[in-house]
């Protein structure tokens, strides 16, 4: 807040203290001494890009989208994470896949908008999208920046090794009918009479 | 009226009202599955309790099932409601499979928001979840059972409000299903309405699947223009396409629901297929070339021909906008009145029925759902308007008599009475409905001069084989305490809309109530018949056109080779035409010939005001720019990486500024709203009805009664009429409603089958037809025997098939 100069009139600055001579030299003295005591230490520094340091599996960086561990596409352009995405930096395309999957047919990342908060990954129900400790994909031209599917998507399972969302979502997929995911009963059969 | 209190808020309401619908005043949402205000309370699905503190009733009750009552005092936050919603939500939830990221209802789903609401955020249940099999029930609606929440909307909606019979519900218990006994396509042309009405995501939209989220969609509130009836629609659009209609509702108009060719109509505006750019004699040409050779060329002509030398053609599917600078270009340079359809036998019933319709006689669709007689002559709902055999079951749900007369075995979803009259007897029959109305009838009184009048009347008429059934029909009226009459503007002729309106007034002395309501051929007929388009026929112009006198015609979103019967004269007097324009938004065999083409904008981009059949004035909001869709853009993939000032593919502009173009001879047009204002909608808010001319007590002309069928040597006539699928030149270019139209087929009665030496599904080859036209024939003994009634389609050789039912009736 800025003060209103008017108040201001008519008051002086209090005149400097005078400073001893004990004084200036304890300050002297405990100055040199942090000097000498840190010339003794390794340094704190690390000499990026020289020395590249390993980062927490869970730091948030470049962000992939995974595969499940049958090696299918995970992600299923369900638009949670483009519509939790604060920057509005994820765009995509949803349509009906091969054996009646839903997926992505493109699925586009503007890494030069992305403020990498990881909220996208903690939306994702299928743990599609993920962020990866890679920190290093800065571009000159900021079209680079712009990711592609073929660009975010990655041959592993990421952090979670073992979820495939297809085995519990209970919809009729190639291979995985009604009745066959996990914790399911085998489909009603509606013209029995039997109780 | 009693008063009660809602969450400490007083509130009152008509007797009778629910409490969940009294909450709903004060804004307070009740959480609710199987109740809806169209299907009303079952109670069902528990998930409505509230606590009831004071009044005649105490405790936890379903808000849904208990009516207001003075002194109530609820609270829908009572800690025993809130604990029962709970858990009936978790029980709801118990066998909901875990699959919202691949749901389409995801984002929009009552059961989730519900789910949210209430608490519930995990499964406490370990045990296997009950699965069910799905079915395919044809190209609009897809199946998911796995989803049910046993609500029974989709049963009731069905079954009861619609009156169709092949989507029900079976089994018990948690087996309970809801499907079709066979997997197949839904009969119902109302079965779109499941995807709005379903709290869950069972029933989603088939077209539009996978295709985006709710919160994604850009949403505005518009009309639907693939019939005269106008039903509010909500349009959802991504990414530069149109993608889904969705019903919104209207008090007056539409209630809840639309008609499935209203909501799968949209495909036209995103067809690949769609003129884009301007063309000059077939070669693209940017729209300002266009614009300025369209007017010198129009301006060269004027001064050869003088301004008779230029014709205007408008169109009953364009936007009041359009329609109102067409009528002030021809009065501002003097050109030809402007012609709204080609199919002059419409425009003269349309032209003598509006006429007909006054300020105390007209009535809006969801009157007739009060009615507790309706006559329909000449009209077939499911047809023409759909959304009017919903509002007819309606009725008939409330004990309402339903009659038709027509020539056309009308099939209607509910119980009603048919009489099958040929096409030129349905004046004849009319007059003898007024007939047994007046006859034996001492309730309605006639001055001297009405007297005379009914005399001749008598004595014109002919008898007919139907006339003792329609007397009685007739006296039967004059008791009806609110008798609606409905009378069709394609197959009768002209002097039937007035003989309705004489029974509808002299039957209006007697009841309490009643209404005049005409079905049109076209969204903005109405609109076009008020700014003089029913003066101008399109024969004479034809005529005109081939003696030389017209030289230059400008075509606006019309297709004259769907409207008119005679498809080779046309296309010679066009080919003899010196300069033909088109504007439109949709390729068709006319744009194909244009000499300068104009690409116009759909209704999704320009919108526009309509004027519906009743005159009802409605807006259409614009919900996207235009332009080719990103998926079009992209091919699929995604969209490309080039950075450009315009949207690619987004040249069109509304019809309308073009014709203001031409009117002013700037390139930048005028607002149209106070141009509307003046020509005929002033002082009239959106929404409401246009004034029309008060009633009077005149008798119509009645000379034509007598005269008696004419031109049907063998006693045969040719009646081409609206079918829901295929005929409406817009929603035919959808895909998926092209899959549900059925095989191109004549509809006779078995007599006269016999008479052809037709059988049930033979297949008749038309002669000459290109492309090769096949025809099916079906017998039906509630056709009028002598009528050959086939659906108005668009796309096919009708010179042809005209040409061999002439042979046909020739012999």
């Amino acid at each position: 807040m800025t003060q209103d100069p008017s108040q201001l009139k008519g008051k002086s600055l209090p005149p400097p203290r005078e400073t001893s001579g004990a004084e200036a030299l304890k300050a002297l003295v405990t100055g040199f001494a942090t000097t000498l005591k840190h010339l003794g230490r390794r340094p704190i520094t690390e000499q990026y890009p020289e020395e590249k340091r390993e980062l927490p599996a869970r730091s948030r960086a470049r962000i992939i989208l995974t595969r499940d561990p049958d090696g299918a596409e995970r992600c299923v352009a369900c638009y949670l994470c483009s519509a939790v995405c604060p920057v509005s930096c994820i765009s995509m395309q949803s349509i009906e896949g091969q054996g009646g999957r839903r997926m992505a047919a493109w699925f586009r990342i503007n890494f030069g908008r992305c403020i990498y908060c990881g909220l996208c990954e903690e939306a994702c129900p299928t743990s599609a999208i993920q962020l990866t400790p890679d920190y290093e994909h800065c571009q000159r031209a900021i079209l680079k920046s712009v990711y592609e599917k073929e660009d975010l998507l990655v041959d592993h399972c990421g952090k979670d090794p073992d979820y495939n969302f297809y085995r519990h979502a209970g919809v009729a997929t190639e291979g995985l009918d009604k009745g066959r995911h996990e914790k399911e009963a085998p489909p009603v059969n509606v013209r029995s009479n039997m109780p | 009226m009693p008063t009660l209190t809602i969450d400490n808020r007083p509130v009152t309401v008509p007797d009778g009202t629910k409490v969940i619908t009294a909450a709903e005043q004060l804004g307070i949402m009740i959480p609710r599955f199987c109740y809806h205000p169209a299907l009303g309370s079952v109670g069902a699905c528990r998930v409505c309790a509230v606590g009831f503190k004071e009044g005649p009733i105490k405790g936890v009750e379903m808000s849904c099932m208990v009516d207001a009552q003075e002194g109530m005092v609820v609270a829908t936050d009572d800690p025993d409601a809130v604990d029962l919603r709970k858990h009936v939500i978790e029980l709801l939830m118990l066998h909901h499979p875990h699959d919202c990221p691949v749901c389409d209802e995801g984002g929009h789903c009552l059961l989730q928001d519900m789910t949210i609401s209430g608490g519930h955020g995990r499964r406490r249940y370990a045990g296997a979840k009950r699965t069910h099999l799905d079915q395919d029930l044809g190209p609009l609606v897809q199946h998911e059972m796995n989803r049910c929440i046993q609500c029974y909307r989709c049963s009731r909606f069905y079954q009861q409000f619609c009156g169709y019979r092949d989507l029900g519900v079976t089994g018990i218990g948690t087996r309970v299903y809801f499907g079709r006994s066979e997997p197949g396509t839904l009969e119902s042309p109302f079965s779109g309405n499941l995807t709005d009405i379903c709290p869950t995501g069972v029933y989603t939209d088939k077209p539009s699947r996978f295709y985006g989220r709710r919160w994604d969609y850009e949403r505005a509130p518009s009309v639907c223009i693939h019939c005269s009836l106008g039903c509010s629609l909500t349009v959802s659009a991504r990414y530069r396409k149109a993608v889904r209609h969705e019903a919104r509702f209207n008090a007056q108009v539409n209630g809840h629901f639309i008609c499935d060719r209203g909501r799968y109509a949209y495909a036209y505006a995103s067809q690949p297929e769609r003129p884009r750019d301007a063309l000059i004699a077939g070669r693209p040409a940017t729209l300002a070339q266009a614009a300025t050779q369209m007017s010198e060329r129009l301006a060269a002509i004027e001064k050869g021909t003088g301004p008779d030398g230029i014709a205007l053609m408008g169109s009953a599917r364009s936007s009041l906008e359009t329609q109102a600078l067409l009528a002030r270009l021809h009065s501002e340079k003097g050109w030809r009145t402007p012609c709204f359809s080609a199919d002059d036998a419409a425009t003269r019933v349309v032209s003598s029925a509006l006429n007909t319709l006054n300020a105390t006689n007209t009535i809006a669709l969801t009157e007739i759902e009060g009615a507790d007689t309706v006559l329909l002559v000449g009209a077939d709902p499911i047809g023409e308007a759909p959304m009017l055999a919903l509002a007819l079951r309606q009725a008939q749900r409330d004990g309402s008599r339903i009659i038709t007369v027509d020539p056309r075995p009308v099939t209607l979803p509910c119980a009603h009475d048919h009489i099958a009259v040929s096409g030129d007897d349905l004046a004849t029959a009319v007059a003898h409905l007024i007939i047994g109305a007046l006859e034996p009838s001492r309730e309605i009184a006639l001055d001297a001069d009405q007297q005379d009048r009914f005399k001749t009347l008598k004595q014109e008429t002919r008898d007919i084989p139907a006339a003792a059934e329609l007397r009685a029909i007739g006296h039967a009226l004059t008791t009806a305490w609110r008798p609606a009459f409905v009378c069709g503007t394609t197959v009768p002729d002209p002097d039937v809309p007035p003989l309705m309106g004489l029974l509808q007034a002299l039957v209006q002395t007697s009841c309490m109530w009643s209404g005049l309501f005409f079905p049109l051929p076209g969204a903005n007929t109405f609109g076009a018949h008020c700014l003089g388009g029913s003066d101008a026929l399109f024969e004479p112009l034809l005529a005109a056109v081939e003696a030389g006198q017209v030289k230059a015609l400008v075509v606006v979103e019309n297709d004259l080779f769907s409207e008119y019967p005679d498809q080779q004269r046309l296309a010679a007097a066009l080919e003899s035409l010196e300069l033909l324009v088109v504007m439109d938004c949709v390729p068709s065999a006319i744009t194909a010939r244009a000499d300068i083409f104009l690409p116009t904008q759909t209704i999704y981009e320009a919108g526009g005001h309509y004027l519906n059949n009743e005159g009802r004035l409605q807006v259409a909001t614009p919900v996207i720019a235009g332009g080719l869709s990103i998926m079009d853009t992209g091919g699929g993939n995604h969209p490309p990486r080039e950075f450009r000032e315009d949207i690619p593919g987004g040249t069109p502009r509304p019809a309308w500024q073009y014709v203001a173009g031409l009117a002013t001879g700037e390139t930048d047009p005028p607002d149209v709203k106070p141009l509307l204002d003046e020509a005929l909608t002033a002082g009239v808010a959106d929404g409401e009805r246009v004034s029309l001319p008060s009633a009077s007590r005149e008798w119509p002309s009645i000379e034509r009664i007598g005269a008696g069928p004419e031109g049907d040597a063998g006693g045969l006539t040719l009646i081409e009429s609206a079918a829901t699928f295929g005929s409406e030149p817009l929603a035919a270019f959808s895909t998926v409603l092209a899959e549900l139209t059925p095989l191109f087929g004549v509809t006779v009665h078995s007599e006269t089958a016999q008479r052809l030496g037709w059988r049930a599904g033979d297949r008749i080859v038309i002669p000459d037809s290109a492309p090769a036209l096949e025809v099916v024939v079906t017998l039906d003994d509630r056709a009028a025997p002598g009528v050959l009634l086939v659906p108005r389609r668009i796309g096919i050789d009708r010179t042809a098939l005209r040409r061999y039912m002439a042979h046909l009736l020739a012999e």
